[in-house]
C-alpha cells in the first residue's frame, strides 16, 4: 500500500519539460527568448502558463495580444486536455524539451475552445469529475460533498497540493466492499489519426463472474488492434501518464491510482516507432 | 497442508499482482528520470537566471526610470495572500472540524454514563428476579407434595367406598331374595283366585241359565208346604215354618235348617222382576208343613254360618259365616254346587241379601259395614261403612238405589248406593238386630224388646210394639201385610201391620 501510494505522488508530481518559443508569425518588438518550464502533467495548460503569457508579452505590443494559443508542429493544443496527454499523443517518442509554439493571433476557432479565465478551466475540471463519479458511483459520492470539497479539489489542483486534493480525492476513489470496484471506469481512448476525439464507452471493472477485468480486456473490448500478438511487430503502444504499462494490470487499481485529477484513466495510443521491436522487447525494457 | 497452499497461493498472486504493479512502479520512475529530473535542476537554475536577469532589467530600469518594486513585492505579495487565503481557509476548517468531534465525544461521553446506569439497574433487577423465581419454585415443590399426599389420601377413600358398596349390594340382595320370593308365594295366590273367580264367573253363567222357573222371592222365604216342581202354587198369606233366619247360629242348626230348605224348595214358574219392580209374586202356598229330612248335606264354610239366603230369581244360595267369605251354591239334581266365593269382609258376614234381580248381594259385617257386590266380581263393588259397631242386617230399599242398615251402634243408617254415602241416619235407642223395609216403612228389632216402626222419609218412630224377649230376626212376608218376628223368649210373633195390633203368637 505504500508502493500505491508512491504511485499516485509519482502520477502527481510528474513533470514534463517544455521549452514555450512565440511563433515567427508574431509580430515583437524584440526577439523574444524562449521559454522553458517544467509543465506538470496532471494540469492544463492554461493554467499554468501565466508566466509563459507574461515573459512573451514583454516583447510584444499591446494591441496584438489577443487569446494566448499553443501549438505543436502544426497541431493546435487542446487546452482541456491535461498536459500529460497532450505530450503523450504528440510528442512522447520525440527528444525533449517539448517545443511548443505560442500564438497570441488566429485563434482556430474549429479546433480549440476559448480559455478566457479560470473559472471556465474550473467549470470544466468539475464537470470532468462529476461525470466520471457518474459513471463510477452514480454520482453519489460527488453529489454527497458539499461546494467547499468541491473547492477544495479544485484549488488542490491550482495550488498544486497533493494532500489537500487527496483529502477528499480519496473518497471518489471508494467503492463499496461487496462490488469489486466502480460501477464503470472513467476511461477515455485518443488517438492521433482519428475522426473521433477519443473513445469512451461503459465498462464494467468486474466480469459477470467475478474476475477482475484488465487493461488487456478493454483493449480486446475497445480497441483489439493495440493487443500485439507474439512475433508480431508492435504496432501500437499504450501510454498512460508516460508510461506503458502491463496489460495485465486490473483496470480498478489503474483507475484508482493512474487516473488523473479529473478522475479519468486517459489512455492514448501512438503509433510505436520503429525500433520498438515485437512484444517480447516490453519486457526487455523493463528489465533495462 | 491446505493452509500451505493457500498461502503459496496468496504468495503468487501477490508476486503476479505485484509484477505489473512493480512494472510500474519502475516505468515511472524512469520516466521522471528521462523525463523530468534531467530537466529539473536545468530549468530551475534557467528560472532564476530569468529572475536575476529581470531584476537587474528592473533596477536598470528603476534606475532609470520610476520604480517598479512593487510589481516584484506584488507578485510575492499576491503569492502570500493565496496562501495565507488557504491557510486561514485550511484552519478554519480544521476548527469546525475539531468542534465537531468535540461535541460527539461529549455525546458518546453521556450515553456511555447512561448504558453503565442503566446496566446496574439491570442487573440488581435480575438478581431480585432471579431470588423472586428461586421462592417461587420453593413454593411449587411444596405444593406438588401436598398435593401428592392429598392424592394419596383420596384413592384409599376411594377404594373402601368401593369395597363398602359391594357390601351394601350384597345386603341389597339378600333382603331382596326372600321378599322377592314372598312377592312370588302372593301372586301364586292372587292367580288362584282370579281363577276361581272366573270359575265362579262360569258357575253362575250355568246357573243363571237354568234359573227361568223360580217363583221364590230374594228372601228365604218360609217352605210352601206342598207344591211339586212343575205347579205353580199360590203362596198363602201367612207363608211361615219353622224355618227363619236366626241372628245367631250354630253349625248343626244351620245345617238342619239348609237340609229342611231343600225339601220344600219349590219349582214353580217365576216372574222375573227388575229392580224397581213394586209386582208382588203371586206365589201360591197349597200345602204348609214343617221339615223333617234333610236331603242333601254340605260342608259349606269352615268356621260357623250365620246367614242363608235364596236367590230370588236363581236357583242359587247365599251363605256367609265367620270366615268372612260368602260362598255361592247352585242346587243341581238335589244337590248343592258350589258355584263361587265373594270375598272383601275382613270379619264375619252377619246377614246376606240378594237384590230383587238375583245378580246382587248385600251383606252385612263385624268390620262395621255393608259390602256389596255384583255377581260377577268377587270383590265388592261397594263398602258402605260408617257404623261405629257391627253392621247386623243390610237391605236393600225398595223404591232407589238405597240401602238400609241396622247396627249394634243403636243407629239405622240409609246409603246411596252409587254414592256410597250415608244420606240419613236414625238414632233407633237400642243395638238393632234386623231391619226389614218396604215403601216407606223401616222396621228394626231390638234388644230391648220392641220393634220399632219408623217413617223412612221423615225419620221418625210412627210406632213401637213391645214384645217379651230380645227380638233377634224379622222378615216381612212379600205383600207387606204381615210381619214375622222371632225372640230369645222362643216365641214367634206374627204382626198385622194393617191393623197393627193384631198379632199371633206361636210358641
Amino acid at each position: 500500500m505504500a508502493d500505491d501510494k508512491d504511485v499516485l505522488r509519482d502520477v502527481w508530481f510528474g513533470r514534463i519539460p517544455a521549452c514555450f518559443t512565440l511563433s515567427p508569425e508574431e509580430t515583437t518588438e524584440r526577439e523574444a527568448e524562449p521559454y522553458y518550464l517544467l509543465l506538470p502533467r496532471v494540469s492544463y495548460l492554461t493554467l499554468v502558463t501565466d508566466k509563459v503569457k507574461k515573459h512573451f508579452l514583454r516583447v510584444m505590443k499591446a494591441e496584438d495580444v489577443e487569446e494566448m494559443w499553443f501549438e505543436y508542429e502544426g497541431t493546435p493544443l487542446k487546452w482541456h486536455y491535461p498536459i500529460g496527454v497532450l505530450f503523450d499523443l504528440h510528442a512522447s517518442n520525440t527528444a525533449l524539451p517539448w517545443n511548443v509554439s505560442v500564438h497570441f493571433k488566429n485563434f482556430p476557432e474549429h479546433d480549440l475552445l476559448h480559455c478566457p479565465s479560470n473559472s471556465v478551466i474550473e467549470a470544466h475540471f468539475m464537470s470532468c469529475i462529476k461525470e466520471a463519479d457518474a459513471l463510477k458511483h452514480k454520482s453519489q459520492v460527488i453529489n454527497d460533498m458539499q461546494k467547499k470539497d468541491h473547492k477544495q479539489l479544485w484549488m488542490g489542483l491550482q495550488n498544486d497540493k497533493f494532500d489537500q486534493f487527496w483529502a477528499m480525492n480519496r473518497k471518489l476513489m471508494e467503492y463499496p466492499i461487496n462490488e469489486g470496484g466502480f460501477r464503470y471506469i472513467p476511461f477515455r481512448i485518443y488517438q492521433t489519426m482519428s475522426d473521433r476525439p477519443f473513445i469512451q464507452k461503459l465498462f464494467r471493472p468486474v466480469s459477470p463472474e467475478g474476475h477482475a477485468l484488465t487493461l488487456g480486456d478493454l483493449l480486446k473490448e475497445l480497441f483489439p488492434a493495440a493487443i500485439c500478438v507474439e512475433d508480431e511487430p508492435k504496432r501500437f503502444q499504450v501510454m498512460i501518464h508516460g508510461i506503458e504499462p502491463l496489460l495485465e494490470t486490473p483496470i480498478q487499481w489503474l483507475s484508482e491510482h493512474l487516473s488523473h485529477p479529473d478522475n479519468f484513466l486517459h489512455i492514448s495510443i501512438i503509433p510505436a516507432p520503429r525500433g520498438c521491436g515485437d512484444c517480447r522487447s516490453v519486457l526487455q525494457t523493463t528489465h533495462s | 497442508m491446505i493452509m500451505a497452499a493457500s498461502q503459496r497461493a496468496r504468495n503468487s498472486e501477490l508476486k503476479q499482482s505485484e509484477t505489473w504493479k512493480r512494472h510500474i512502479i519502475r516505468q515511472l520512475k524512469y520516466r521522471n528520470r528521462t523525463q523530468t529530473s534531467v530537466f529539473q535542476d536545468l530549468i530551475e537554475s534557467y528560472h532564476s537566471l530569468l529572475e536575476k536577469s529581470k531584476q537587474r532589467a528592473l533596477i536598470t530600469k528603476g534606475i532609470l526610470g520610476s520604480g517598479s518594486r512593487p510589481s516584484l513585492s506584488e507578485d510575492s505579495l499576491t503569492s502570500l495572500k493565496t496562501t495565507t487565503g488557504e491557510l486561514a481557509y485550511q484552519v478554519v476548517e480544521l476548527q469546525q472540524r475539531i468542534q465537531l468531534k468535540e461535541v460527539t465525544l461529549d455525546e458518546q461521553h453521556t450515553k456511555l454514563y447512561e448504558v453503565q446506569n442503566h446496566l446496574s439497574v439491570l442487573a440488581s433487577e435480575h438478581s431480585v428476579l432471579q431470588e423472586r423465581v428461586a421462592e417461587v419454585q420453593t413454593r411449587n415443590r411444596l405444593l406438588k407434595q401436598e398435593y401428592d399426599s392429598l392424592l394419596e389420601q383420596h384413592q384409599n377413600m376411594e377404594r373402601t367406598y368401593r369395597q363398602e358398596k359391594l357390601r351394601s349390594s350384597e345386603i341389597l340382595d339378600n333382603m331382596i331374595g326372600p321378599k322377592q320370593q314372598a312377592a312370588v308365594r302372593m301372586n301364586h295366590r292372587n292367580e288362584k283366585r282370579v281363577r276361581e273367580a272366573s270359575l265362579h264367573k262360569e258357575l253362575q253363567m250355568a246357573a243363571s241359565k237354568n234359573v227361568n222357573i223360580n217363583e221364590e222371592s230374594g228372601k228365604v222365604s218360609p217352605p210352601k208346604p206342598s207344591s211339586p216342581k212343575s205347579d205353580s202354587s199360590q203362596r198363602l198369606e201367612r207363608s211361615h215354618g219353622p224355618l227363619f233366619r236366626s241372628a245367631s247360629a250354630t253349625s248343626p242348626r244351620i245345617i238342619s235348617s239348609i237340609r229342611g230348605l231343600f225339601e220344600r224348595k219349590m219349582r214353580g214358574k217365576s216372574v222375573c222382576r227388575s229392580e224397581e219392580d213394586l209386582y208382588i209374586p203371586l206365589g201360591v202356598c197349597l200345602v204348609a208343613r214343617v221339615p223333617t229330612k234333610a236331603i242333601f248335606t254340605v260342608d259349606a264354610h269352615e268356621l260357623g254360618i250365620n246367614a242363608v239366603r235364596f236367590s230370588t230369581s236363581s236357583n242359587l244360595l247365599a251363605t256367609g259365616g265367620t270366615d268372612r267369605v260368602i260362598k255361592l251354591w247352585g242346587i243341581e239334581a238335589g244337590t248343592l254346587q258350589n258355584r263361587g266365593t265373594l270375598d272383601g269382609s275382613n270379619e264375619g258376614i252377619t246377614s246376606i241379601e240378594f237384590d230383587p234381580t238375583g245378580t246382587r248381594i248385600l251383606a252385612a259385617s263385624y268390620d262395621k259395614s255393608a259390602l256389596f257386590w255384583r255377581l260377577e266380581d268377587s270383590v265388592p263393588k261397594v263398602t258402605l261403612t260408617g257404623h261405629s259397631r257391627k253392621v247386623t242386617a243390610a237391605r236393600f230399599k225398595y223404591s232407589q238405589r238405597q240401602v238400609v242398615t241396622g247396627s249394634a251402634d243403636r243407629t239405622v243408617k240409609i246409603w246411596d248406593l252409587q254414592r256410597a254415602a250415608c244420606i240419613q241416619t236414625i238414632e233407633v235407642l237400642s243395638f238393632c238386630s234386623d231391619v226389614v223395609c218396604s215403601e216407606y216403612l223401616i222396621i228394626s228389632s231390638h234388644y230391648d224388646r220392641k220393634i220399632r216402626f219408623w217413617d223412612s222419609r221423615a225419620g221418625t218412630c210412627t210406632q213401637e210394639v213391645p214384645l217379651q224377649g230380645r227380638v233377634t230376626s224379622l222378615d216381612l212376608c212379600p205383600n207387606h201385610r204381615q210381619l214375622l218376628s222371632c225372640s230369645r223368649d222362643d216365641i214367634l210373633q206374627l204382626v198385622d201391620l194393617r191393623k197393627s195390633n193384631d198379632r199371633v203368637a206361636f210358641r
